[in-house]
């Protein structure tokens, strides 16, 4: 996990393949998704309980909480914003 | 053994209806971790009756007003046990005086056990049911939330409140295999009913269309069947045993 996180290309298609199982996305493949687009509403259309779900996937494959809605609309503004946000966590989680 | 397997939380678990809820479940096969606040000896008594009936059982003293402590509570479960599947919201107190002798103490207690405590506690495990995109949460709630009653503002407020979060809470999380329901008990034949004088007793049995006071086991047996498979379909509803009361 250590190496998919350094590696900002390869989180981001981990995060993408992470999405369309923990949705379900059937018809949706990682290729489909930009690394800048919009999460939700617009662009791939998820909702706020599509954020529940993957709140707590990202909590649990990455350890890092998401205790605050605001929070939580930062990260996943993106997939881009996303990985900053795992980066970043994971880096606070070296050093404390 | 509908349960078996099946790990519970119930709040106010040693005593009264929460005490046959938790045993009701524990005699189903599932694992029953029985909170309670403040009286060990009827924790004591509960723990021996779980210890014969139940495949595992936890004792959890904790205050369900306090965030920290039900963080704590249900860490130490879902780290003992992995998850949890059902959380029954039964702990409450009464605080019965008319609103103009009702003092900010009564009042704010009330509305913290009964209605705070089933948010704190629906909130913190709400994290391991969608992980496992399965859950049930059953919350009691009570016919004065419904009709009122003289001397129960605060109770009512804190039960009505109950039914409100209820049904909120079943929208936001349907989808994620999570239901939530309520059920609302009426007149339970208990040690303090049982010592009612005959004319209060009358009074209360005239009121009831079956005429008789319910068993706790009666709403037992609708808890265990909201937090059963075969009410996957049902959410976001009050479920009324009450004999016809309301």
């Amino acid at each position: 996990m250590e190496e998919i996180i350094n590696n900002t290309k390869k989180l981001c298609e981990f995060l993408k393949k992470m999405i369309i199982e923990t949705l379900r996305l059937e018809d949706i493949t990682p290729g489909d998704i930009e690394n800048e687009a919009p999460l939700f509403r617009e662009g791939l259309g998820l909702d706020s309980i599509d954020a529940l779900e993957l709140v707590v996937a990202i909590e649990k494959i990455f350890n890092i909480i998401i205790e605050d809605e605001d929070v939580g609309i930062k990260a996943f503004a993106s997939i881009n914003a996303l990985a900053v946000f795992i980066q970043d966590g994971y880096q606070r989680a070296l050093t404390n | 053994m509908e349960f078996k397997h099946r790990r519970v939380i119930v709040t106010g678990a040693t005593k009264g209806l929460g005490k046959a809820i938790a045993l009701s479940f524990a005699r189903e096969g599932a694992w029953v971790a029985a909170n309670y606040f403040s009286d060990d000896q009827s924790a004591a008594s509960t723990e021996s009756e779980l210890a014969s009936l139940a495949q595992k059982y936890l004792l959890l003293k904790a205050d369900v007003t306090s965030k920290n402590n039900v963080d704590k509570m249900i860490k130490s479960v879902v780290d003992q046990w992995e998850h949890v599947d059902i959380l029954v919201n039964n702990a409450g107190i009464i605080r019965d005086k008319l609103l103009m002798f009702l003092d900010e103490d009564d009042w704010d207690r009330v509305i913290d056990v009964n209605l705070k405590g089933t948010y704190l506690c629906s909130r913190t495990i709400l994290r391991t049911m969608i992980a496992r995109k399965f859950g049930r949460i059953i919350n009691i709630t009570s016919p004065s939330a419904i009709t009122g009653r003289a001397g129960q503002t605060n109770y009512s407020a804190s039960k009505g409140g109950i039914i409100s979060f209820t049904k909120s809470l079943s929208k936001e999380i349907a989808r994620l295999g999570i239901t939530v329901n309520a059920v609302c008990p009426g007149f339970i034949s208990t040690p303090m009913t049982e010592s009612l004088n005959q004319d209060i007793k009358c009074d209360l049995l005239n009121k009831i269309s079956m005429r008789r006071l319910g068993q706790p086991e009666d709403v037992a047996e609708a808890v265990l069947f909201l937090a059963s498979e075969k009410a996957g379909y049902i959410t976001g509803q009050v479920l009324a045993v009450d004999g016809g009361l309301i």
